[in-house]
């Protein structure tokens, strides 16, 4: 009888050691999913912003990559504001600024949409031409997209 | 016969105590070697980057330099240093010197290590910015043709 409940008590504790070592694993294998996951939205975000054809430049209808045209870029912070869950569903929650790094110095903030209480924010810099179509010049900028997640 | 038995069921009990360890090492050891996440952001940036920093680099217009943009003034500066800017300057100063505000505003205060090139002959450079890459790096080289010779600007971002 003692030798049957000595047996039972190892196959028992084994078998809780065997569940404690799983959820262990499986919670690490969640938390790297986690991670590549928001590294995968932040990336699809950055791209989605240098890519915003509202702030592409163009000539006779022909865009140019990687570029933004300052006229478009002044006009188009306040129509975000106005078409705000157009926007969310396209850029979440992230703030775009975009900044001139030479010759001058300037900053425009283009989607400001933070949250408050959040876990991760992962900012990429992406540099980009700023083309003043009156002057016909073109600056260094960086779009710099921060993106928050719960 | 009775005893026999019993002994014969006790051998099974261990056999399948044993078969339960084995199982749980290979486990243990299947997952000891911890799968890292992947850095799909870095992976990206530094792709991203390197293209990115030269083309627009090249492509920016000079502040005080007859509006000339930086591959103009590095074209001249693989011909034969024709161009004087408003503060000088010949066009391969100028241009060096541009480099080095840009990329100290950029790439530097982002903490990342690069090495920006400016040649026509690689043994014999025209400016050299950062430090070479000690390891692995991506690499963008950019050909600007002159009327005799082509000039190439290469950056490598390591890591």
């Amino acid at each position: 009888m003692m030798e049957t409940i000595a047996v039972l008590f190892i196959f028992f504790v084994l078998i809780i050691l065997g569940f404690v070592f799983y959820a262990k694993v499986l919670k690490g294998n969640i938390e790297i999913e986690t991670e590549e996951s928001v590294q995968l939205n932040a990336i699809k975000i950055a791209q989605r912003a240098s890519f915003l054809p509202e702030l592409q430049c163009s000539e006779e209808n022909i865009v140019s990559d990687n570029c933004i045209d300052i006229i478009k870029l002044e006009a188009a912070s306040a129509i975000m504001e106005e078409n705000e869950i157009h926007y969310y569903d396209r850029l979440s929650f992230s703030k775009i600024t975009i900044k001139e790094v030479y010759p001058d110095e300037n900053e425009w903030m283009l989607y400001d949409r933070p949250l408050d209480d959040y876990s991760n924010k992962i900012t990429t810099n992406i540099p980009i031409s700023l083309l003043d179509p009156i002057l016909n010049t073109n600056s260094f900028g960086i779009i710099s997209v921060e993106t928050f997640l719960k | 016969m009775k005893k026999m038995k019993k002994g014969q069921t006790e051998i099974m009990g261990l056999a399948i105590v044993v078969i339960l360890l084995i199982l749980g090492m290979t486990f243990v050891i299947r997952f000891m070697i911890n799968k890292e996440p992947v850095d799909y952001k870095k992976q990206f940036t530094q792709a991203e980057l390197a293209s990115n920093m030269i083309n627009t680099f090249l492509k920016s217009t000079s502040k005080d330099c007859n509006e000339l943009s930086m591959t103009e003034l590095l074209q001249d500066c693989g011909q034969n240093r024709g161009i004087y800017c408003e503060n000088g300057k010949d066009s391969c100063v100028y241009a060096e010197e541009t480099a080095q505000f840009v990329f100290a505003n950029t790439l530097e205060k982002w903490n990342l290590d690069y090495e920006l090139n400016a040649f026509v002959d690689e043994e014999d450079p025209i400016f050299v910015l950062g430090e070479a890459c000690p390891g692995s790096k991506k690499s963008k080289l950019f050909p600007i043709p002159t009327s005799s010779r082509t000039l190439f600007v290469k950056l490598d971002i390591c890591g």
